[in-house]
């Protein structure tokens, strides 16, 4: 009988990089269809990009059982294994078995997949990040489903890695999880020499302190006056007539959040806006009109004029952008107790909880929901 | 050293030509209002036009100048319909306030229909204004 003795398998950076993975792939999932939090999606987004681009060097020149060489195996091979766990007893591997080895390779490649199309969807229907300026809102919109499949293929893909790692634990009497943690497993017999690469691990982990207090200390050094916006829209073009003219009772709304045919209507009822009276002779009226015509939601300026646009039907010409589908859609889960805080007291107070409503841009994360 | 001097009496000199100016803005309307006839104006009654509750037939409620520029006029209001704030109506903090005839005209006109139901006359109008310039 061969004593089995307690060897290292996973070398530090490897153990590293599974966690890491695990924990960003985690936020950015539980920020995602969330703008307020999209900040910390593509933070998570990139860290998980990164993770991945040290995993393919590292499955190249890493140690014996991270490389990818040592677990290629083939189609047949992954059979033969599936089925042996059926069978009599399972062929014992030390480092990855076929199916776990098939289960990384795709993984990999998935999240590269994922990563992509988040840059492109961030470019396109963000206008920010790596790819911002290139892709147009129109060009983006397909890369959005695919990022959203991709990231479900790979829920998918994890929830049978963690079922396969149970079953083979128990069929190995082995904590195969630990042993992610611990990087050590029993062996029996003769295994590959692993080493720690401990300075390469601490060249990681101090990467990923120093990113994450660069990405989050803005949260840190925001206050009330000065809250955190990690992203900033273009600049729009400002009119101090439509300023002083619509910024008395309320946010003078910017021309980008309704078609120019809402603003055209708008004008022809100056005498009821919502039952008060514009008082605008005619020229300080045409001048209004052509700078919303020029700067109107049609123009595709941000996100929000964009995504208004498509929401108006061609032959409606609302006045409330708070009667928009897609405005209605976007703060249907804030509550009613909420629009009626004194601090916001109506739908139509932007500035209540959009830092930039002066400006405009209605950037993701730019909100917050007064206390 | 004379260069500073200089342009430090420029400022001051065009600050206090400014101020006259700014001054003479709110006299020169309420003249214009007693060209209209109105007679001599009084802070008091202002005062009292200020607080006074109308009530709004159609939503039942009452209404009054504090509605939207709030109890102190010191302080900043919010508006009672959007929920913007209002900047501060005193002169003494606010030194913008009551320098534009045409911006004066309107705003007495359209707080006169909404907050009384009315357009206000030109007595009212000018003990308004009597009422706010001393704040
Ligand atoms: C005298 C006050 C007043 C002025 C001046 C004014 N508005 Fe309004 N506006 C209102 C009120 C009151 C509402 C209704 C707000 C609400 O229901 O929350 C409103 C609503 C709106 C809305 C709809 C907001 C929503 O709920 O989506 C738009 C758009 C709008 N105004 C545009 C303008 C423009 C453009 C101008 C300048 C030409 C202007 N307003 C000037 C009082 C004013
Ligand atoms: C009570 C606070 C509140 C008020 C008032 C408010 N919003 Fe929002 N708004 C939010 C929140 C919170 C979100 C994020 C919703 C989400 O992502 O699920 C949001 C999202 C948005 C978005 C989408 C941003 C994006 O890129 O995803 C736009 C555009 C927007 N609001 C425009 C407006 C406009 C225009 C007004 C005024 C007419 C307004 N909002 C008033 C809280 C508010
Ligand atoms: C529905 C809200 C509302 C009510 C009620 C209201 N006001 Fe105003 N008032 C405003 C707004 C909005 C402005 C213009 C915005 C600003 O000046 O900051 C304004 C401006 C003014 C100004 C111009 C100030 C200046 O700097 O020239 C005067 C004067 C004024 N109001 C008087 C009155 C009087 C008198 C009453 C009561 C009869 C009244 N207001 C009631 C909203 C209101």
């Amino acid at each position: 009988m061969v004593q089995p003795k307690k060897k290292r398998v996973w070398d530090l950076p490897t153990r590293l990089f599974h966690w890491l993975l695990v924990l960003a792939f985690a936020l950015a999932w539980a920020t995602y269809d969330d703008s307020r939090h999209l900040d910390i999606h593509t933070i998570s987004g990139y860290t998980f990009f990164a993770l991945l681009l040290f995993r393919l060097v590292w499955g190249v020149v890493g140690s014996h059982y991270a490389r990818f060489s040592e677990f290629n195996y083939t189609p047949g091979e992954v059979l033969s294994y599936l089925h042996s766990l059926f069978g009599d007893g399972t062929k014992y591997y030390i480092g990855h078995n076929p199916a776990g080895a098939w289960a990384i390779f795709i993984l990999i490649t998935l999240g590269l997949l994922l990563s992509t199309t988040g840059l492109i969807v961030l470019g396109g229907e963000e206008q920010q990040g790596l790819l911002a300026g290139y892709i147009s809102f129109d060009q983006s919109e397909p890369f959005r489903m695919l990022h959203e499949m991709i990231a479900w293929g790979i829920l998918t893909l994890v929830i049978v890695h963690v079922s396969g790692v149970i079953i083979e634990s128990l069929l190995q009497r082995e904590n195969l999880i630990g042993a992610m943690f611990r990087g050590t497993k029993w062996v029996v017999g003769e295994s590959a020499m692993v080493p720690a690469h401990r300075l390469i691990a601490s060249l990681i982990f101090i990467s990923a302190i120093i990113w994450g207090g660069l990405s989050l200390n803005t949260y840190l050094i925001s206050s009330d006056d000065q809250p955190y916006q990690p992203f900033k829209g273009p600049s729009l073009a400002m009119n101090d007539l439509w300023n002083e003219e619509c910024g008395a009772c309320h946010l003078a709304f910017h021309p980008s959040l309704l078609p120019a045919r809402s603003w055209q209507y708008l004008f022809t009822q100056q005498e009821n806006h919502f039952e008060e009276d514009l008082m605008l002779d005619e020229e300080t009226l045409s001048e209004l009109l052509n700078y919303a015509r020029e700067n109107s939601a049609e123009k595709n300026k941000t996100e929000a004029a964009w995504k208004i646009n498509r929401s108006v039907m061609k032959n409606e010409r609302p006045l409330k952008i708070t009667s928009i589908t897609y405005w209605k859609e976007k703060h249907s889960e804030i509550s009613d107790a909420i629009w009626q805080k004194k601090s916001v007291q109506s739908k139509s107070n932007c500035g209540a909880c959009h830092f930039d409503a002066e400006q405009g841009t209605f950037q993701d994360s730019a909100m917050k929901i007064p206390d | 050293m004379k260069k500073l001097v200089l342009m430090l009496s420029t400022v001051v000199l065009s600050l206090a030509i400014n101020m006259q100016a700014q001054a003479g803005n709110v006299e020169t309307l309420q003249s214009e209002y007693q060209a209209a006839g109105a007679g001599n104006f009084s802070a008091s009654n202002g005062e009292k036009m200020w607080v006074k509750n109308n009530l709004d037939k159609k939503s039942g409620k009452q209404r009054n100048c504090q509605t939207c520029h709030g109890k102190v006029l010191t302080q900043s209001g919010k508006h009672a319909r959007t929920g913007k704030v209002i900047e501060p109506l005193a002169r003494s903090v606010n030194s913008e306030r009551l320098t534009d005839i045409k911006f004066m005209k309107k705003w007495l006109k359209r707080n006169c229909k909404w907050t009384i139901g009315r357009e206000c006359s030109a007595q009212e109008k000018g003990d308004f204004l009597e009422y706010l310039k001393g704040q």
